[in-house]
């Protein structure tokens, strides 16, 4: 008793417990150098900002980063992904691509002979002696060109809006099809919360960007060529101070977009960090409560609205160096055009119809312009967000299967080694011989490999040495429709999908007539129930659908399970507890799903091995007993010492 | 110039005697200005403009010369065109030219000033938002999930903010536009009265004639925006379940299902998208047939000699001009009335009140002396680990929420949102009763936190003790405990109190000695949000350890180890009930192992206590206490004795992290924080041991 009093002292426990125990205080959230000083001259003052925005720019870059390259989780595509997919998608629908480019290209020709018409008019009026019926004439006719630009605009629009409609769908339908792709070990393995992310708010950006932000970006690039072409046409002359204003718009433009994606990306991680900690406050209000955490909650959620703070500040200089320049680069030209304009009509080179024309053109390029640069911007967190999906595809495919199939049903392990890090065993070499129909508990503490080898039993992973056989057949090497109608590893069996219950219950066999889902049901006692639905088999249930009781739940999870009807079951009580209250309800349900059947318990309480007809025990990675029950108890080994605990 | 983020007070707490019907007891005139008025939406958005008030009158300063280019510009390129390029006079051109220049640096410059005010004014209302959220939270404490969903709470802050932020910066820019307005009115009616009554008169038709387009495109839209949510959620719910649909299949048919759905959501879009189209076509239509009536009616008066070329040219420039100002009305307009629709929301959350209030004069807790419960009879003597057994779990949680003075409703919080479809007199109707339920659901609360506790220490009603001390004193920890992210030495530390060594012990205790192991960078290792990635035996043990490291006088545990395997579980109720030697310690179990390290049990039955004892003892005497105890020895091997309470799910599939705000605002409201009461949605109930269907069982796995 002594010995347990305290923690052991010495170099074994908690190894690397004094390098990583730190004394108690906060970093900052935000280091000193990114408070704006209060004294100093103005160029100091300058030069100080000018540290902060390299600092910020640096810690966005940083961000950006690390997002490209998470630690953890699913893998990120390449940018050059991303274009390959797009001109996949593009490829396939070639001729709405070009009638979508002719319609728009079309609007802004119309658009464009306005002010031409209007250049007209002008000269007309101002040669003096007009005659009253050509302005007419010339007006009317601006009022047809206008009506069919109009109608030119909106063909193009719903054009674009089936086009984008469309490739959106084929872009987020590919997604999930990846991810109901990915293989079995890593879904067992990983945490889901990176995927969650990604089918989320990653399709949700990557939808901006497809619905709105490449058929703006396209249509305003054509807008803006065609604007040049029409004001060269006008007037070369005049057009020359928009041309030259275009180099240092588009260095201004280029600077700003190199800079902008990781800026905004680092913004909107901020706003995740933000949401994130005031859910923990919120959702864990009575822990917060219960530990007087509250002060700590709002320093913490300070904290993030403070990095956030530095984040706006990043883009906020990003975007004012950009618009200081660009507001004078679209504007300035007005200036220039209307003394060339003078220098012009004085010698007789342009008329004023040209220059009133010109001017309206500068005025009409700005729009397009604008949206150019803010669409770009757009694409481009479109593509970051479009590489973070691309790479669910890149996760390698665990394994190739072969064409066997097993004959019979015994399940035989043989030197089973395994390792999450290389070098690193969990499992040192560990046979397992089932016999068809037993049932055999596993036991063991935490730490001992017992859930892993669980899960190489059940087919999930595929161990490092050593072989898992069924029928003869190597079961990692099975289709995995095959396996999952050998070996089924229960597990979080009970989540209810969004779909109907038929839908929820055939997945193992996805051609199941309604007759065979019905004995299902019936075999788990849950068929009483669902005839009275309000659709019977046909009822939608799960989130946001017709709720089921937790016992409902469990029903279903054990029908699919009668459904797939393997021989094998692979129960693991870490992830399977059912809830004590539909408990009793089941026990019917669930022995008449694994009568027949041989199950492996990956056991937690004691009396599931009690009730098994074997029982492992597995110590560091090796089975240190096996036998019975009454075997183990006599044989006085670490299993009678915990049941002795237990039982007294 | 003011700076962002903006400083927020605390809620300051309320002393028994204040006022009920004011907001505060005790609160300066400063905290109280700081401090939001909730009567009513409006009142919230001005007080939370005024707030910020500097950034809206930059922007309307500042927006004052960014928009003279635009509203006087073409009036100088008119003049410039007259006197300059028509009469051929080089000084006249030069100077209206230079004019134009100047006013166009200006702009530029001065845009950076306006767009620096335009996000302050926006991040400040955002920031300030959250920052109450924040506040108002850590004020309620665990009262507040139950008034109202979590889901909701936080879209407050996620979404609702965002928009008291456009309207900050709507607001300023609206101001410097009608100045904008003004000043072409001005110049205008000053050269033309007929060309300057259409100019007028144009612009606002322009933005209305769009209008009736506009009403069937938003309901276009909203039913694109439902369906993407719907299908958003299926998405998530695929990833839910996909290690079912992996591992027992079903691939084809929800991948079906998701593309169904996919493709109603692009029928929904194209049909939108119709309407956007038809709306853009109308705006060209009417401003081109706009600029035809001024260009046919101008080139008439030029050609009478009533109107100069120039001051046509100045037309066309203030045509294109006056459309900015009038939209920026109507976006003004639009954004009052999504603000004030969140506000009402906002200050829903932000007007509830605490339920307690602290004692004049606050008895001390009694150190050493028993903790006694009315209404169960159960008595815990100083010093004793008690395990207390009931057949009914909820009545073991329900003692431990009451040994904590903790209130706990078994209401469901109500919702502050209404039904897609609710509109009108029915929707002022579902509101009425709402905040009827909600403010019932507060009195009740008010009413059992002030009046007699029930539970005593020593003698002295917790209602008599302020509740802090008693917070510090007993110590709930239960299956709804919450990880919070951070390294694992904030997590087990979150004061910074403990030395290392004391560290060490209670990982020790908690035999939580693999979850530092399985952290990478040691006490530095960083767990994720709300401990994902855990497997939920090693949450259990973490949560266990945290509790044992704040040592408190009296540590109340609930189901401390029911995720946790057997030969593990013996190893803590051996180090727990030595470590404990001398502290009062209360455990809500069944298990055996931990039974037989007790001092002392007590077997509850019908909500009362029915026998004590050491564990022996009462399996000795008592028949019921044998059937509760060593009932699951009967049972099928799968339905042994689990923890009798389901804990809440921490992160049942419908809420997954990272969700967007629109498709998840609603979902972490299904989350139950009253461990008295079922976790009823199917979705809630399988994450016992669990980090829930999205953090599987992951570690437990990998590191076994």
């Amino acid at each position: 008793m002594t010995e347990s009093e305290s923690a052991p002292r010495g170099a074994e426990y908690l190894p690397g417990s004094a390098d990583t125990w730190m004394p108690p205080g906060d970093e900052p959230a935000i280091p000193a150098e990114l408070r704006p000083p209060h004294t100093g001259t103005i160029r100091q003052r300058a030069a100080a900002w000018r540290r902060r925005h390299l600092l910020r720019e640096q810690r966005a870059q940083d961000t950006y980063t690390r997002s490209r390259n998470p630690e953890r989780g699913l893998p990120v595509a390449s940018s050059s992904a991303v274009w390959a997919f797009l001109k996949t998608l593009l490829g396939n629908r070639k001729p709405i691509l070009v009638g979508l480019l002719v319609l728009h290209s079309l609007a802004a020709v119309a658009g464009l002979l306005v002010p031409r018409i209007l250049r007209e008019l002008v000269d007309t009026a101002a040669a003096g002696n007009t005659v009253l019926s050509t302005l007419n004439a010339l007006a009317l006719a601006v009022a047809g060109v206008v009506v069919v630009q109009a109608l030119l605009t909106f063909a193009a629009r719903w054009i674009s809006a089936v086009f984008g409609q469309d490739l959106l769908a084929a872009a987020r339908e590919y997604v999930v099809h990846t991810v109901l792709r990915l293989p079995l070990g890593s879904v067992e393995g990983a945490s889901t919360g990176d995927l969650v992310t990604r089918v989320t708010r990653d399709v949700g950006t990557m939808s901006e960007s497809v619905r709105w932000g490449l058929p703006q970006a396209v249509v305003a690039l054509v807008t803006v060529v065609l604007t040049l072409g029409a004001m060269a046409l006008n007037s070369p002359l005049l057009s020359l101070p928009l041309l030259l204003s275009i180099p240092a718009l588009a260095i201004a433009v280029t600077r700003y977009l190199k800079r902008a994606p990781a800026g905004y990306i680092t913004e909107g991680s901020t706003y995740s960090d933000i949401n994130s900690t005031l859910t923990e406050t919120v959702e864990g209000a009575r822990t917060v409560e219960a530990f007087g955490l509250g002060g700590r909650r709002r320093e913490l959620g300070d904290a993030d609205i403070d990095v956030s703070a530095q984040a706006e500040r990043y883009t906020m200089s990003l975007r004012n160096l950009l618009f200081s320049v660009i507001d004078f680069a679209y504007s300035s030209p007005l200036v220039w055009t209307l003394l060339l304009g003078g220098v012009g009509y004085a010698n007789g080179w342009v008329s004023l119809g040209q220059i009133t024309a010109a001017i309206l053109y500068i005025q009409a390029i700005v729009t397009p312009l604008d949206q150019l640069v803010a669409n770009v911007d757009r694409l481009q967190v479109g593509v970051a967000s479009t590489t973070r999906l691309l790479g669910i595809a890149e996760v390698p495919q665990d394994r190739e299967p072969g064409e066997e199939t097993p004959d019979g049903v015994k399940l035989t392990a043989e030197d089973l080694r395994f390792a999450y890090r290389e070098g690193h065993d969990v499992l040192h070499g560990v046979d397992v011989d089932l016999v068809p129909g037993e049932r055999l508990a596993i036991v063991g503490p935490s730490g001992s490999g017992k859930s892993t080898l669980g899960r190489l039993l059940a087919g999930i992973n595929r161990p490092r040495t050593g072989s898992v056989m069924v029928g003869g057949v190597e079961l990692i090497d099975l289709e995995l429709d095959v396996l999952r109608t050998e070996v089924a590893l229960v597990t979080q069996e009970h989540h209810v999908f969004v779909g109907t219950i038929r839908d929820n219950i055939v997945l193992a066999r996805e051609d199941s007539p309604d007759a065979a889902v019905i004995k299902a049901l019936q075999a788990v006692d849950a068929w009483d129930w669902v005839k009275r639905l309000p659709e019977g088999l046909g009822t939608v249930v799960g989130s946001g659908k017709v709720k089921l009781t937790p016992a409902q739940a469990q029903q279903i999870a054990l029908a699919r399970l009668v459904v797939a009807d393997p021989h094998t079951l692979v129960l693991d009580e870490a992830t399977s507890l059912i809830d004590p209250r539909t408990a009793r309800h089941l026990e019917g349900s669930m022995s008449v799903l694994l009568e027949g059947r041989a199950v492996v318990a990956i056991a937690h309480r004691l009396h599931t091995a009690h009730d098994a007809d074997r029982i492992a025990v597995v110590i560091d990675g090796r089975i240190a007993e096996l036998g019975s029950h009454d075997e183990l108890v006599d044989a006085g080994g670490a299993y009678a010492d915990l049941w002795r605990a237990w039982t007294s | 110039m003011h700076d962002f983020p903006p400083e927020v007070p605390e809620y300051p707490t309320r002393q028994a005697g204040a006022t009920t019907t004011g907001q505060l007891g005790v609160a300066s005139d400063r905290v109280t200005r700081e401090l939001p008025d909730t009567r009513s939406p409006s009142r919230f958005l001005i007080w939370l403009l005024r707030r910020q008030a500097y950034a809206m009158v930059g922007m309307f300063l500042t927006g004052i010369l960014v928009y003279l280019p635009g509203a006087a510009g073409p009036y100088f390129v008119g003049r410039a065109v007259d006197e300059g390029i028509v009469a051929g006079s080089w000084d006249a051109l030069l100077t209206w030219a230079l004019i134009l220049l100047g006013v166009i640096a200006l702009a530029a410059s001065v845009g950076v000033l306006m767009h620096t005010y335009a996000v302050h004014g926006w991040v400040n209302a955002l920031y300030r938002t959250t920052k109450l959220v924040t506040r108002k939270t850590t004020q309620m404490g665990h009262v507040l999930p139950q008034r109202i969903p979590t889901g909701e709470i936080l879209s407050v802050s996620s979404s609702d903010s965002d928009k008291y932020g456009a309207l900050s910066e709507v607001m300023g820019r609206a101001m410097a536009a009608l100045f904008a307005y003004l000043v072409v009115v001005g110049l205008v009616l000053s050269t033309s009265v007929p060309l300057g009554l259409i100019t007028l008169v144009a612009a606002p038709v322009l933005v209305f004639v769009a209008a009736p387009l506009l009403r069937p495109l938003h309901r276009r839209q909203a039913v694109e925006r439902s369906r993407a949510a719907e299908l958003t959620s299926l998405a998530t719910d695929i990833v839910a379940g996909l290690r079912i649909l992996r591992g027992i299949g079903g691939e084809r048919t929800f991948g079906a299902n998701y593309a169904t759905q996919s493709q109603l959501v692009r029928h929904a879009g194209v049909s939108a998208g119709i309407w956007q189209a038809a709306v853009e076509a109308v705006g060209t239509l009417f401003s081109g047939l706009f600029l035809v009536t001024l260009t046919w009616f101008g080139t008439r008066l030029v050609a009478q000699d009533e109107l100069t070329v120039g001051q046509l040219i100045s037309f066309f420039g203030y045509a294109v001009f006056m459309v900015v100002p009038i939209y920026t009305f109507f976006e003004l307009v639009q954004k009052w009335v999504q603000s004030l629709v969140s506000a009402r929301k906002t200050i829903t959350l932000l007007e509830q009140e605490p339920p307690w209030e602290e004692p004049v004069a606050p008895a001390p807790l009694p150190s050493d002396a028993p903790i006694h419960d009315e209404a169960t009879g159960f008595t815990a003597r100083p010093g004793v680990l008690t395990v207390v057994v009931s057949a009914v779990p909820d009545d073991t949680a329900a003692l431990a929420d009451r040994l904590g003075r903790y209130l706990v409703s078994a209401a469901e919080p109500v919702s502050t949102e209404l039904e897609e479809g609710v509109k009108g007199k029915r929707a002022r109707q579902t509101r009425a009763e709402r905040e009827a339920a909600r403010r019932t659901q507060a009195e009740k609360d008010r009413e059992n936190a002030r009046r007699r506790w029930g539970v005593t220490v020593g003698g002295v009603d917790l209602s008599q003790a302020s509740l802090a001390e008693v917070r510090e004193r007993i110590l709930v920890s239960d299956t709804a405990s919450m990880v919070f992210g951070g390294t694992l030495q904030q997590a087990l530390d979150p004061h910074g109190r403990l030395t290392r060594a004391q560290a060490e012990q209670a990982m020790y205790v908690a035999s939580a000695d693999d979850v530092f192991e399985a952290l990478p960078n040691g006490w530095q290792g960083h767990l994720d949000e709300r401990g994902r990635g855990l497997s939920g035996g090693q949450r259990q043990r973490l949560v266990l350890a945290r509790a044992v490291a704040a040592d408190p006088d009296i540590a109340v545990l609930v189901e401390p180890t029911s995720a946790v395997d057997a030969h593990t579980e013996a190893r803590i109720a051996e180090r727990l009930s030595a470590h404990r030697r001398g502290r009062t310690t209360v455990i809500a179990s069944v298990s055996p192992l931990l039974l037989h390290h007790a001092d002392q049990v007590a077997f509850l039955s019908d909500g009362r206590l029915a026998a004590e004892g050491t564990h022996e003892e009462l399996l000795a005497a008592s028949a019921e206490y044998r059937r509760v105890v060593v009932r699951s020895m009967e049972e099928n091997p799968l339905d042994d004795d689990p923890p009798p309470l389901p804990p809440p799910s921490l992160d049942g599939p419908d809420a997954p992290e990272g969700t967007t705000a629109s498709a998840g605002s609603d979902a972490p409201g299904e989350r139950h924080d009253d461990p008295a009461e079922p976790a009823g949605t199917p979705a809630s109930v399988p994450t016992h041991s669990h980090p829930g269907a999205l953090g599987p069982h992951t570690e437990e796995a990998r590191h076994d």
